[in-house]
């Protein structure tokens, strides 16, 4: 059983409906994120399995308990706010024993855990500093101890970083992954920065217009995306609709044939997609594994590599290739899609 | 030159400053002085110790003090839940937010008449309180303290839900959040979150109401009447009617120290509970 079950869930405000009929299982100990751009449902999600809101249609277990209308406040849920939301009247000892002292510990017991928790943090000495007086990262770690010293059942972060420069990103995303390991906390992270969700997360849900498109290891999504659109949110850039054939080989609409070394069973038609790191580029006529013969349209310098958009029978493909032999625009190339790198969608 | 040009905007407060010299601190020197060389002599304290020693003045005082006192408490008790309504949960917070000023449209005078027909033995209060049977015949509810606080509250309630709108709308509900998702009831993430972070509006607006109480004129002298004197009708009584200027300008420096102390007090203890103040 998933310590945390969404089922069926529907949620909105009035004839807005923002996430529909949404399923999600999270498991003990895991660091699950919610993936996708603004406004498809993710802080929602998040905001509903916290208990700020109620679903308007659907339950949501918690340890095989019915949680979906269990108050905010005895949810013993950790949460961390995109905007810190320390207590700016109080200090930092104070905003970390928040939580402590609301369950009536004695103060010994809260001295205790609160210097420990604000050590693991790496904030030994700043008990007594207002949050004003710390800089963005502190209070995020502040932020992370408050929600962390109560023992929460569970974790939830509603974009932690994206008030932090890049390069604190880094490190903090690096901290709380460390964190949740040596503390075996099960947690969910919104986000919309993939890089920082791949880095994360030990499964990551992908989501688009309030529906999870695709809930799997970062690895597995980034290889073998399940939908055109996660394709697209995780670089895929060349499209291409094909017929099934026979054996590996597929056919597209103007009758060239592709080979594609893992084809998905069962299916006779399917739109096919590659990264434009997985297409070499040869000089035309070059016999090539998976030729597609095309016309050099547009010609960009990327730095490391050269990008190229390929005017092709196929339609356009786009291309990234080496700057050790360079292609003018107009010329006429061969291009070898790479047949492992093939995925269906 | 360049130093002028530097120093150019500071000109900028000039006309300011020229005005409040002339109308303000000038006056308020010569009043200081009739009170310490009355009658043109010698520097003496006599007429702050005639003043302050008749009982008549510590009488009005102290009623003063405790009426604007009072106001100020219930116009918070009041003020706070609507503020707290406007700013969290009104949709229509433009029309609502016009509503609580409006009264402030209206003269005192009128707003003080008004009162007068409503309070008056046949006023409707009256009409209503002998209609359920609570009273046999009309009570007096004109010209006494009663009367006068209600006409502060009436007066002055705009200026706190004002301070209050502002400084409620500017706590993030995440603070509330992070406080309820920590184990806190609403009542409590209320009680320790939301209201120690608006008592720099409460300050505003006691402040504001206080000192409006304390030199308000017309609401007492109309709604006071003759036997209920506040510092305010009590200069106007000494100057206009007993011509005693002397004793008008000692009650005026009195009600200038009062509420300077007042706010200091105020601003000192909000201080001390409110670190942000």
């Amino acid at each position: 059983m998933s310590l945390l079950e969404l089922r069926n869930i529907t949620a909105g405000y009035g004839k807005n409906i923002i996430l529909k009929d949404l399923n999600l299982n999270v498991e003990k100990g895991e660091l699950v994120s919610l993936l996708g751009s603004s406004g498809c449902g993710k802080t929602t999600t998040l905001r509903l399995i916290g208990g700020f809101s109620e679903p308007m249609q659907g339950d949501l277990l918690f340890d095989g308990k019915d949680y979906t209308h269990v108050p905010l406040h005895k949810r013993n849920f950790g949460f961390v706010f995109q905007s810190y939301a320390l207590f700016p009247h109080m200090n930092i000892f104070e905003n970390v024993a928040f939580g402590l002292r609301r369950r009536n510990l004695p103060e010994a017991e809260i001295q205790e855990r609160v210097m420990k928790m604000l050590h693991t943090v790496d904030l030994d000495g700043f008990e007594k500093r207002l949050p004003k007086e710390m800089s963005g990262g502190q209070r995020q770690r502040v932020a992370l101890a408050r929600a962390m010293v109560i023992e929460p059942d569970l974790m939830l972060f509603d974009e932690p970083l994206s008030n932090l420069d890049a390069k604190l990103r880094v490190q903090m995303r690096v901290e709380i992954r460390k964190l949740q390991q040596e503390l075996g906390f099960t947690a969910i992270y919104v986000t919309h920065d993939q890089e920082e969700c791949f880095a994360i997360s030990d499964k990551v849900a992908i989501m688009n217009h309030g529906v999870i498109e695709q809930l799997d290891r970062p690895e597995e999504i980034y290889t073998h995306p399940k939908t055109e659109f996660i394709a697209h949110f995780v670089g895929f850039e060349n499209f291409i609709d094909l017929k099934h054939s026979e054996g590996t080989r597929w056919t597209a609409a103007d009758g060239s044939v592709l080979e594609i070394a893992h084809p998905e069973d069962g299916r006779d038609t399917t739109r096919a997609c590659i990264r434009p790191d997985d297409i070499l580029v040869a000089a035309a006529g070059e016999d090539v594994a998976n030729a597609v013969a095309g016309k050099v349209g547009v010609r960009t310098y990327l730095g490391k590599r050269m990008q190229y958009n390929v005017e092709t029978a196929l339609g356009e493909l786009v291309v990234n290739t080496s700057n050790d032999r360079l292609f003018d625009v107009g010329e006429n190339i061969t291009l070898s899609l790479d047949a492992h790198k093939i995925v269906m969608v | 030159m360049q130093l002028f040009k530097k120093n150019i905007w500071f000109f900028m407060i000039l006309p300011g400053v020229l005005f409040l010299v002339v109308f303000m601190l000038i006056p308020l020197c010569s009043l200081l002085l009739t009170t310490v060389f009355p009658d043109q002599g010698d520097f003496s304290m006599s007429a702050y110790a005639t003043v302050l020693q008749s009982t008549y003045f510590q009488q009005v005082f102290l009623r003063s003090l405790k009426l604007s006192i009072l106001s100020t408490i219930l116009c918070a008790l009041l003020g706070y839940p609507a503020a707290y309504y406007i700013a969290k949960f009104a949709k229509n917070k433009g029309m609502l937010m016009a509503f609580a000023v409006f009264p402030m449209f209206t003269s005192p005078v009128i707003r003080s008449f008004s009162w007068m027909v409503i309070l008056g033995k046949k006023g409707i209060v009256n009409k209503f309180l002998v209609a359920i049977g609570l009273f046999a015949k009309p009570q007096s509810l004109l010209y006494n303290e009663f009367s006068i606080t209600i006409g502060f509250i009436q007066l002055f309630l705009p200026l706190m839900i004002l301070s209050l709108i502002g400084v409620i709308e500017s706590i993030p509900e995440d603070l509330t959040l992070a406080a309820e998702s920590l184990g806190s009831t609403k009542l409590g993430s209320f009680l320790r979150v939301t209201l120690p972070l608006s008592v720099s509006g409460l300050v505003t607006g006691s402040v504001l109401v206080f000192t409006g109480c304390i030199t308000a004129y017309t609401t007492p002298q109309l709604l006071g009447g003759t036997d209920t004197r506040v510092l305010s009708t009590m200069i106007y009584q000494y100057a206009m009617s007993l011509g005693d200027w002397v004793n008008a300008s000692v009650v005026a420096v009195v009600m200038i120290v009062v509420t300077m102390i007042v706010s200091t007090i105020v601003n000192g203890v909000s201080r001390k509970v409110n670190p942000l103040a």
